[in-house]
């Protein structure tokens, strides 16, 4: 296995708080990587950080080999990172064929320039997350959970090597989450290798290969998700020390 | 060295004038987020309405200026209420739009009105100034400046200290807020664009003494105001009296040294570059 | 409607449009030179601001630049239209690039007066510069053809017409729309958000030069303050809402309705015609905000319910 993305000390300050405060860590090609935290960690900014839209205060991201950090963030999408936001924020006003569509006119590589061809590709996207049947509708018609799909579906269409998920489980009932959980192991078997940032402890668990706690910013663990989540200091930052 | 000084007296009278000019435009913008580009207008309006109360009823300029805040900020409540209110929620485009259409009737009626022709208040005190060593400062344009700055500070207490003061920078933040204080939001909008309007009032009435007004200087004021308002950025009233000063200060020596005409080159300019290098203001938090 | 119905009805209305000077008076003809050049420029900047959401209220002085080309190529240098429209061009399209990249930073409000304040640098700093007559203005040898100017200023609304029409087919477009609708999520995709704003507003900036430049050899007269006024900017901006920016035929639409309005409100009403415009502006804002186009899509199924729910939308 060789490393897909490394994290080399990297942090991240804003005005008096420190985010990210000097984590490393690799994440290697093909594998769902999970990051855990509680609410504030700064898993949100570890996400920007990697895809572009934050620089780091300090400290090296690599992306197959090669550092990124110093690249705006549609030169790493080209590269292939693609990204969905906790706070989905579609492209409100086109149909939710088109939002899926830009991702494949631009995205990994160069994307296509024919649109046509985009809005097939995007088709395909939008079945594979089941969502086909919303696909002429203003993406802002959709609801919690489809606009969720969404921003996967316009992740994938980027065809990227490296997909970050920033919180696609949150506020999803049971059934939704055993279906994303599927949609993103479909992924990963098509070769894609995956960050996925989340609160539901339990699906994480189940859908990743390790595990990275973060802590007020800080990597406390990082191993097997079953090792991982029997670790002292872990229960401790999830729980409260009481329960400890 | 003395014309310097001079210059630099001139720059900071105009600057006080320039505030409260400003104060009224930053207030809507920081609380309502709109743009008023009708502020030049009713800052013209406020001129007329002071010119109007010496010219016809013989009420000295400065002691007409109650009269003038009173009926200007009526003028804004009801706009505010009656037109403004219905727009609040939509975009950007719209809210520049509808107060330009404002601007264009206003200036309109006015030349209807009052003629193209310029007018100046005339007090008999007008010719009057006091000398400080090699400076000359005229009365009014001192009396101007002090009264702009005193109700910029007030207006800042106001704020700070009042009730009402309170509910409208809690909205800036968010409009739920007002709730919170027990006013009710468009009432509150409504003030708040009234206050705005009644200081537009207030240095239409001390502009109008210390230069010529006509139908058609507004769009050249809401486009100072803008810069100082950016310059001093809008979270402080206070900011526009810095904002003020530096623009007051710069079109004065750009004037000097460069030339009559790079007055507004100067203005302008500085905007531009205060927005490229500091969005949010030299006073203005950082983003 | 098929793409071929409708392709056959703009080149008809074109056809039409084109024919105008054969059986139309003279003043209908100057009419529709300043609405055709009036046009163009809403076109422009629906460019920039339909398509990309920025504001711009600098593409007046793109305007101003291409009247100036021409100006000065005619008057100080002697030399033929083309090549003044050519320089005029270039002149509008290096300003865009040169200001866009700093200026484009910025957003919303910022953005819009930050344009503005340029435009009155420009102006400033033309009024003072004797290669540009300084305040004086130039007076650019007369050319008695309406016609020509008539037909000269369709076809660069027909070409920006199509620019945009071709802009909703593009890869280029598209991105143009992600970044109106959410500039971080175009980056994240792989949009070169700085690169494609600056061409946008660069390409803008191309037509309201050039329409410019018709405006000036037409008038035969150009000084900074009729080059470079912003109402002019206010206007295209005004008509573009009006009829609908970010859409093909919008700002087109609007041009021409508006212009009509003024038109014959100031041959009816002479003394209030402006006063009207702007009341016009204020009840289009307020029972109309996304302009004739949208009205055209919803009409139909709300009826007159479609003023109220625009303001019920909008208030507080």
């Amino acid at each position: 296995m060789s490393a897909i993305l490394e994290i080399d000390h990297v942090t991240r300050r804003f005005a008096g708080l420190i985010a990210v405060n000097d984590v490393s860590f690799t994440l290697n090609e093909g594998e769902i990587l999970g990051v855990i935290g509680p609410n504030g960690a700064g898993k949100t900014t570890l996400v920007s950080l990697i895809s572009g839209t934050l620089a780091p205060s300090s400290g090296d991201i690599r992306f197959q080999g090669h550092s990124i950090t110093a690249l705006p963030a549609f030169r790493r999408a080209r590269l292939g990172i693609g990204r969905t936001f906790q706070i989905m924020r579609p492209f409100p006003g086109l149909s939710v064929l088109d939002n899926v569509a830009v991702g494949a006119l631009f995205g990994h590589g160069k994307g296509t320039s024919d649109l046509e061809e985009a809005r097939k590709k995007a088709r395909r996207h939008l079945e594979f997350v089941g969502l086909d049947r919303f696909a002429d509708q203003r993406a802002d018609e959709l609801g919690g959970p489809g606009r969720k799909r969404l921003e996967l579906a316009k992740a994938l269409a980027m065809e990227p090597k490296l997909l970050l998920c920033d919180e696609v489980m949150a506020g999803l009932n049971h059934v939704e989450i055993d279906e994303v959980i599927d949609v993103i192991r479909k992924v990963r078997d098509s070769g894609i290798t995956i960050l996925v940032i989340e609160h539901v402890i339990k699906a994480i668990k189940s859908l990743s290969d390790r595990l990275l706690v973060i802590h007020h910013g800080e990597k406390i663990a990082d191993g097997e998700p079953d090792a991982v989540l029997s670790d002292k200091t872990v229960v401790e930052a999830y729980l409260g020390k009481r329960r400890a | 060295m003395d014309l310097l000084a001079q210059v630099l007296i001139n720059g900071i009278l105009l600057g006080g004038l320039y505030a409260i000019m400003a104060l009224g435009l930053a207030l809507v913008w920081g609380v309502l987020n709109i743009v008023n580009l009708a502020h030049g207008a009713f800052i013209m309006l406020g001129a007329y309405l002071a010119w109007h109360l010496y010219h016809y009823l013989g009420i000295d300029p400065f002691l007409g200026l109650p009269i003038t805040a009173i009926v200007m900020f009526g003028v804004g409540y009801a706009v505010q209420r009656g037109i403004l209110n219905l727009i609040v929620r939509a975009p950007m485009f719209n809210t520049l739009l509808i107060t330009f259409g404002i601007e264009v009737v206003l200036t309109y009626l006015a030349q209807l009105a009052f003629s193209a022709d310029f007018r100046t208040i005339n007090p008999s005190y007008a010719g009057s100034n006091i000398a400080v060593g090699p400076v000359v400062i005229p009365t009014v344009r001192l009396a101007a400046f002090g009264v702009a700055i005193a109700l910029t500070v007030a207006m800042w207490l106001f704020l700070l200290r009042t009730k009402l003061g309170r509910a409208i920078r809690a909205t800036a933040q968010n409009l739920v807020a007002a709730r919170l204080y027990g006013v009710e939001p468009r009432h509150l909008y409504a003030m708040t664009f009234g206050i705005g309007i009644g200081l537009a009032g207030v240095a239409g009435g001390l502009y109008g003494t210390v230069s010529q007004i006509n139908p058609y200087i507004g769009a050249t004021l809401t486009a100072k105001c803008f810069a100082i308002a950016i310059i001093g950025g809008l979270d402080n009233p206070l900011g526009v009296i810095v904002g003020g000063l530096v623009l007051g200060i710069i079109e004065s020596l750009a004037i000097l040294y460069i030339g009559a005409t790079f007055g507004d080159v100067a203005s302008f300019g500085v905007l531009v570059l205060v927005l490229i290098v500091r969005p949010s203001g030299l006073l203005g938090r950082t983003a | 409607m098929s793409i071929w119905t409708r392709i056959a009805i703009a080149v008809v209305i074109v056809a039409i449009l084109a024919a105008l000077p054969w059986f139309g008076s003279d003043v209908v003809v100057q009419f529709g030179i300043s609405t055709l050049i009036l046009a163009v420029l809403a076109q422009g900047w629906n460019i920039i601001g339909g398509y990309t959401g920025y504001a711009s209220f600098g593409n007046s002085t793109f305007f101003g630049l291409g009247a100036y080309g021409v100006a000065i190529a005619m008057v100080q240098w002697h030399l033929p239209f083309w090549v003044g429209m050519v320089f005029g061009a270039a002149m509008a399209v290096a300003f865009a690039i040169l200001l866009g990249l700093p200026v484009l930073r910025l957003k919303g409000h910022y953005f819009a007066i930050a344009t503005l304040a340029l435009a009155q640098v420009v102006a400033a700093i033309v009024s003072n510069i004797p290669l540009f007559g300084q305040n004086i203005g130039l007076v650019l040898p007369p050319l008695n053809n309406d016609a020509m100017f008539y037909e000269l200023a369709l076809a660069l609304l027909v070409a920006a017409t199509l620019t945009v029409a071709w802009l909703t087919r593009s890869r280029f477009g598209f991105g143009l729309i992600a970044i109106r609708e959410n500039e971080e999520g175009a980056a994240v995709m792989g949009v070169n958000t700085t690169l494609y704003k600056v061409m946008a507003f660069a390409l803008s900036g191309l037509f309201s030069a050039l329409a410019g430049g018709i405006q000036a050899y037409w008038i035969t007269f150009l000084d900074p303050a009729s080059a470079f006024d912003i109402s002019l900017n206010v206007k295209m901006i005004i008509m573009a809402v009006f009829g609908g920016p970010g859409t093909i035929f919008g700002p087109v639409v609007g041009a021409f309705v508006l212009s009509a309005i003024s038109e014959v409100l100031s041959s009816e009403i002479t003394s209030v015609a402006g006063l009207f415009f702007g009341i016009v502006v204020v009840a289009a804002v307020v029972l109309m905000p996304r302009g004739l186009a949208d009205i055209i899509r919803h009409f139909r199924t709300s009826g007159w319910r479609y003023f109220i729910q625009n303001v019920k939308a909008h208030r507080i």
